[in-house]
């Protein structure tokens, strides 16, 4: 590789940096999370960290935030040495964190939300939401983030709750922001916003560090860069001195592996196919709304659309755990609109759920019953005079089938599953579905926070598939993904279908557009 | 902060106008009825219903404080329990006031074991508010044998006697202090509808107790309390999001530690006014379920105190109606208020085109009906299990419409997401 690691970058001699993290080392059981890493970020400058997923970067970020010790290693702030024992002491300190998952109550205001835990109060520990009011209308007016106060957090949409997470920081002062991957829930629009906000941020004199994956957008916001791989800092550079498959290979070590099909092998014959599909929610809205869709035996089609929009409920429709209100859905040519999961999963359904801890597998139970799940019922998991009692032997040998064949990597399929990474498991979930040989697949967001590696083993298992004519739904937010996997995109937003596209056409941009509603088509295949 | 006021308004107009739509059809249920009772809206009614809200009413606070901070509080029973007994013994050595001061402290030990075993230890919410359900009846009658047999006139089941506290009778409206009695003037005037309305406050006026005062003060207190301090909002956030509250800095352990005794405090105090107000006496099993009742309430009131003021009312209503209602003509009407506020619940369900609601409620709403008009009287158990009816019945058909706080129940751990 052409970079050495860039020691300091110089730039006024006389600034001592906002942060100096030196010989930073986290152990967990097992796992040596952060070793020897050093980070140097200067003031008023936006620090990108990347790396991919287990690379330490989160880790690192919880160490610097107070939330946890670092075994080793030494952190200066402003040239002074610091230790944090809480995230309170980070706060009072100036450091403030934009969290990747939102730390924000739903049921209760902004405002609530904002001044929470550092509340000003009048005599008798009364609120003075009047003061802290026009306190954080004055933030956002600084920084050019807007929202109304008592609005509940509910009420709002993603990218502004971003921008709450943005102001709760604001409100209690910090200089330096840490953001936590907060592109992994927006649409290319939002994160746009999110960058001018950013930059906004820095022109007001915050410093920035920005933890993220996605190498466009950390050579576009990012004043330095640095890379993290194994836990290790393996270079500091310039987005000037970079491209971004130089960056992808400081990332990985080697060749970044890309979600793409080749060949076109799509047979006449429909997989699944969904007739004019509605399902209500409780309050009797329609949630998907007279979705028709047919995937072909071969045929990977993609369905894009900002979560919430009525992928999961249409996924719940197929695998028949939703109630459909109207229309019919046929599988491989049968009727199944009204037939039990247990059935639809019996004649060939496979389905790879959005998450894999919560619908996928149960964390406590051993390899060989996880494997088992969902196909229970039929050999070899269970014996073939009576489906009443699981083979254990069966199950036994098929898991360690799928063990070897899908390359999840685990000592035996004795131990429970929470013993295996993400992508491990992933991989016995992807391998337990395929094994069974499908003729329809449902995938929804199969490699959603899993590494590299992991996600390339599943990218190819499904290409596979695809070429022995297995019919897949793919429903996905990594939008790379879906136009590389994908034959053909829908776009659903508001639970309709709401145009139809060819993925060698189009880029996640003009996506993104579908997916917020900016743009739409009738759908021309 | 004008804008919040305005969209207030409308909340206590509806309140107001939940409570006059009641006195209408009380009132009309006693005018046109099959037989002629007056007992429905008596001045007595109205006394002895708000005197049997008061422990719902505090048990139902109790269960907020602890819910909203998102710890159930199942255990609302045994602590209650506990109230009862130290309830007794206070009063009894040290008189009522210091009576209900260490019936709260009784009820605040129950808390606080809770607190431990659930906020300490991470153990299921449940499974120690059962705990706690049977410890209460077992260490109070430990107690009993230890002390109450040793004092004249108790037993391992009961204690002696113990006093009341003073009473409170409203100036000029109730004829306290010697003044004029405005509502009794109101209520022997005879008119429809507005003396049934006085003589019900005239009931709620007269005579009442300073622990009942303080009780309701306690209503506003609470949402002054949760919604308008920094302590309230910490609480909230350990029942909304404690992980929001951890990574903001706040020490959730010590916000549910403090939510889940006070918990525990108000079902003491419940507990207490039982003794001391109601039965003068400490007797085994003397909360019949009562703090299960207000953990009902608290469903029912939406985890908000207002609703479970109002929720306490209407379960302690039909309690009160078994008393003084010597030829069963009152219970007997009840049944036609029953099948009034059914058809009430169908009416409404058919407009939310929730059918099955709907079928369900009208079905009870007839079987009323035609009970009512069929007999002349009807069984005394009825009475007594209407409250019982009532929370079962109100719990099918709103329980789906209400919110909890979003963690209520989880295991917060610190340091864990």
């Amino acid at each position: 590789m052409g970079y050495q690691p860039h020691s300091l970058h110089i730039q006024g001699e006389a600034l001592a940096p906002a942060i100096e993290l030196i010989g930073i080392t986290k152990r967990f059981p097992g796992v040596l999370a952060n070793d020897n890493v050093n980070l140097t970020v200067e003031e008023g400058e936006i620090h990108a960290v990347c790396g991919e997923n287990g690379a330490g970067k989160s880790t690192l970020m919880k160490i610097l935030y107070g939330m946890q010790p670092a075994d080793e290693g030494t952190m200066n702030l402003f040239s002074e040495r610091r230790t944090f024992q809480s995230p309170n002491e980070a706060i009072e300190a100036g450091i403030g964190m934009v969290h990747q998952h939102f730390m924000l109550a739903n049921q209760l205001t902004v405002l609530e939300n904002v001044i929470l835990g550092a509340e000003p109060t009048q005599r008798g520990g009364l609120i003075d939401f009047d003061s802290a009011s026009e306190h954080l209308e004055e933030v956002g007016k600084a920084y050019g983030l807007t929202v109304d106060p008592f609005d509940l957090v509910e009420s709002l949409s993603v990218g502004e709750r971003q921008r709450v997470e943005i102001i709760k920081v604001l409100f209690r002062g910090a200089k330096i922001l840490i953001f936590d991957e907060p592109t992994a829930v927006l649409v290319p629009q939002e994160v746009e916003e999110l960058f001018r906000n950013m930059r906004e941020l820095k022109a007001n004199g915050a410093t920035i560090i920005f933890i993220d994956h996605k190498l466009e957008e950390v050579l576009e916001i990012a004043d330095t860069i640095t890379v993290l791989r194994q836990g290790k800092t393996v270079a500091t550079v310039k987005p000037s001195d970079v491209s971004a498959t130089d960056l992808a290979e400081l990332m990985v070590g080697s060749e970044l592996p890309k979600p793409q099909i080749t060949d076109t092998k799509i047979s006449e014959a429909i997989g699944i196919q969904l007739d004019n599909v509605t399902v209500l929610d409780e309050d009797e809205r329609p949630i998907v709304d007279a979705v028709s869709l047919e995937v072909r035996q071969g045929e990977i089609l993609g369905i894009a659309g900002v979560e919430g929009n009525g992928q999961h409920e249409l996924v719940g429709a197929i695998l028949g755990t939703q109630k459909i209100s109207t229309g019919s859905i046929f599988m491989t040519g049968d009727d199944i609109s009204n037939t039990s999961v247990r059935s639809r999963r019996e004649n060939g359904l496979g389905y790879i759920p959005q998450d894999r801890q919560e619908e996928g597998l149960l964390l406590t139970a051993p390899l060989w019953e996880n494997a088992a799940l969902g196909h229970q019922t039929v050999k070899p998991f269970s014996g073939g005079w009576n489906q009443w009692f699981i083979d254990r032997e069966g199950s036994r040998s098929q898991t360690e089938r799928i063990r070897s064949e899908f390359d999840v990597r685990t000592p035996n399929v004795e131990v429970s599953a929470h013993a295996l990474s993400g992508g491990n498991q992933q991989k016995l979930i992807v391998g337990r579905e395929m094994v069974s040989e499908p003729s329809v697949l449902v995938a929804s967001h199969p490699t959603r926070g899993i590494d590299v590696g992991a996600q390339a083993s599943v990218w190819e298992q499904i290409r596979q598939a695809r070429s022995q004519g297995l019919a897949t739904l793919l429903i996905s937010a990594d939008l790379d993904e879906l136009i590389g996997l994908s034959d053909r995109i829908v776009v659903m937003f508001r639970g309709r279908i709401v145009a139809q596209l060819d993925p060698s056409e189009i880029t996640p941009r003009s996506l993104g557009a579908y997916m917020t509603g900016a743009t739409t088509d009738e759908g021309s295949a | 902060m004008i804008l919040k006021q305005i969209r207030r308004l409308p909340t206590w107009a509806r309140w107001a106008s939940f409570a006059t739509l009641g006195i209408l059809v009380l009132t009309l249920v006693q005018e046109l009825g099959q037989n002629e009772t007056s007992h429905l809206t008596a001045m007595t009614t109205s006394q002895t219903a708000l005197k049997w809200s008061i422990p719902i009413l505090l048990a139902g606070l109790g269960g907020l404080f602890a819910e909203r901070a998102g710890i159930i509080n199942i255990g609302l029973e045994g602590m209650m329990i506990l109230g009862t007994w130290f309830g007794a013994w206070g009063a009894f050595n040290y008189g009522p006031y210091s009576g209900i001061l260490i019936g709260i402290i009784g009820g605040a030990i129950g808390g606080l074991i809770h607190a431990i075993a659930t906020v300490g230890f991470g153990v299921d919410h449940i499974i120690s508010g059962v705990a706690i359900n049977i410890l209460g009846p077992f260490a109070a009658r430990f107690l009993s044998s230890e002390i109450f047999t040793g004092y004249q006139g108790g037993s391992v089941t009961q204690s002696p006697r113990v006093e009341s506290v003073d009473k409170f009778t409203m100036p000029f409206l109730a004829g306290g202090y010697d003044t004029p009695n405005f509502l009794k003037w109101l209520g022997d005037k005879d008119i429809p509808i507005l003396s049934d309305t006085g003589n019900i406050f005239r009931g709620v006026l007269t005579q009442t107790s300073w622990a009942t005062i303080i009780a309701l003060l306690l209503v506003p207190l609470s949402a002054w309390l949760l919604w308008r301090t920094r302590f309230g909002l910490r609480v909230r956030i350990s029942g909304e999001d404690p992980w929001a509250g951890e990574s903001q800095g706040v020490n959730i352990y010590r916000y549910k530690f403090i939510a889940v005794m006070i918990s525990g405090g108000l079902a003491g105090f419940g507990g207490a006014f039982i003794t001391i107000e109601m039965s003068s006496i400490y007797q085994e099993g003397g909360t019949t379920g009562r703090g299960f009742i207000g953990l009902a309430a608290l469903i029912f009131g939406n985890w908000r105190p207002g609703g479970i003021l109002a929720a306490a009312l209407l379960f302690g209503y039909p309690y009160a109606l078994q008393f003084g209602d010597f030829d069963g003509f009152a219970s007997h009407a009840l049944l036609l208020v029953n099948a009034i506020a059914l058809f009430g619940v169908t009416i409404w369900a058919i407009r939310r085109s929730k059918h099955a609601d709907a079928v369900i409620a009208f079905v009870l709403a007839t079987l009323s009906a035609v009970w009512y008009f069929i007999a002349d009287t009807v069984p005394d158990w009825w009475v007594k299990i209407l409250p019982y009816v009532i929370v079962i019945v109100v719990l099918i058909f709103f329980a789906q419409r209400l919110r909890m706080p979003a963690a209520n129940g989880q295991i917060y751990r610190r340091g864990q997401t």
